[in-house]
């Protein structure tokens, strides 16, 4: 099919084009203009793509999790450093052109071979960025798999100890669940609902035994208001009384004197 | 150009040179729009998490592929997020059909979220981007459909249960008022 010439109606089937809205005849026939070079279309389009970005960029900002945040960086430290494209030296390019002055045939040859060359160096390079990022989910796969683990232990115990923390004041929807193993004095508590909080406070979760609170650990909450902990050497679990869950400034407090949000 | 643009821009070239202070800088500058963006397309937030790193992995891969002259860095990070999360928004409907044909009546429940997640997500529905205000709900409707959840003009116009040619012309008026909108 020819391309259709330049008009209005043409035109008029970029914005939807930009949206990826276009489909059917509409699509076909704008596709073939544009394939046959409009440069007009081209830059309209381009100014049309602009204006998405803009609609794109009006939505309401979401802070990334903390986790998300340090995943990410840790992810990307972990991918090394793309080799920059392989310059060939300077006498390279004097040999060539000795070579050419010379008339002879393997100038060419070599040229080509060392467009092969830096082809496959740079998909070398390509591979070890994904083998590298592969390895790196690997590990955090493999984190996640002793976590989910030493989580099994604690809650397949026969004689495990589990207690709920119900939501308190500003929190109500709030809930907690506590995991203890007695024989191995692991305890497991898990957060749910509670809202993330400003950089320089901490959620911090206490047991209370013979009627005095002790710090148990200080954890945050990811985006879906999850928070998770791991007690080790839990003293007597068998004299726990209560758990609790305060707000406290960063890196935690000896006593409790924030807010509390869960109890149980 | 603005001073923002001019930043990213340079960003973007010490990103492509592997410098990691930048990468991290380029984050905390776009991910919050990033992640909306992926929350609003795929009305999870925990799978927009998750494909927000993936996005910026991607940037990290492949920033020496930012073709300056066809986006600002803004723009190109955000439509990869919207590529990505439109292509998994498919997958998840995809198969999710297939699981209802599977299925058969129990395959269609929605799984409704959490109470608070639900709050916000009302709550992010209800902040009215200033931009599609100025359109008229019909507009509005069309062009949220076709960029946020990757709807073509047939798709829209069955969705909607209108006349094909009645969608096209929203688009249209709908885009060239957000035009004088944004240039406004």
């Amino acid at each position: 099919m020819a391309a259709a010439p330049h008009s209005t109606r043409i035109e008029e089937l970029l914005p939807a084009y930009a949206l990826g809205a276009l489909d059917g005849e509409d699509l076909r026939e704008l596709e073939a203009h544009l394939d046959a070079g409009c440069a007009e279309c081209r830059r309209q389009l381009a100014l049309w793509e602009r204006d998405l970005e803009a609609l794109a960029a009006s939505v309401p900002p979401l802070p990334p999790s903390e986790t998300t945040r340090a995943r990410v960086l840790r992810l990307a430290a972990a991918t090394p450093q793309a080799a920059p494209a392989p310059r060939a030296p300077r006498w390279l390019y004097f040999a060539a052109a000795a070579l050419l002055l010379l008339g002879v045939w393997g100038a060419a040859g070599q040229l080509q071979m060392r467009g092969e060359v830096r082809r496959l160096t740079s998909e070398r390079d390509r591979l070890a960025r994904q083998v590298a990022t592969l390895d790196h989910e690997v590990d955090l796969a493999r984190a996640e798999a002793r976590q989910a683990a030493q989580a099994l232990q604690i809650l397949a115990a026969p004689s495990v100890q589990s207690v709920v923390l119900a939501g308190l004041g500003p929190t109500p929807q709030a809930a907690g669940h506590t995991y203890v193993n007695p024989q191995t004095r692991d305890a497991l508590f898990y957060a749910f609902n509670l809202p993330r909080l400003a950089e320089d406070k901490t959620y911090q979760l206490w047991f209370i035994a013979g009627g005095k609170p002790v710090s148990a650990g200080t954890f945050g909450v990811d985006e879906r208001g999850t928070g998770r902990l791991r007690v080790e050497n839990v003293a007597r679990p068998e004299e726990i009384q209560a758990w609790a869950v305060t707000v406290e400034p960063r890196g935690g407090v000896p006593q409790p004197t924030g807010a509390m949000v869960l109890k149980g | 150009m603005d001073e923002r643009e001019t930043e990213d821009r340079a960003l973007m070239s010490r990103v492509a040179a592997r410098d990691g202070a930048a990468f991290a800088r380029l984050f905390e500058l776009h991910a919050p729009v990033a992640l909306g963006l992926l929350s609003r397309i795929l009305a999870e937030r925990g799978e927009a998490g998750e494909l927000l790193q993936e996005v910026f992995l991607q940037v990290w891969m492949q920033a020496d592929r930012y073709d300056a002259d066809r986006s600002s860095p803004r723009g190109w990070i955000l439509m990869l997020a919207r590529s990505r999360a439109l292509d998994r928004r498919r997958r998840r409907e995809s198969s999710r059909r297939r699981e209802e044909i599977v299925g058969g009546e129990s395959g269609g429940e929605e799984v409704q979220p959490l109470g608070t997640e639900r709050l916000e997500r009302r709550e992010r529905q209800r902040q009215v981007s200033s931009a599609l205000g100025l359109l008229t709900p019909d507009q509005r409707a069309c062009i949220e459909l076709a960029f946020f959840e990757g709807l073509t003009h047939t798709q829209i116009a069955e969705r909607l249960a209108a006349p094909l040619g009645t969608v096209k012309s929203r688009i249209l008026l709908g885009m060239q008022k957000l035009r004088q909108a944004l240039s406004a």
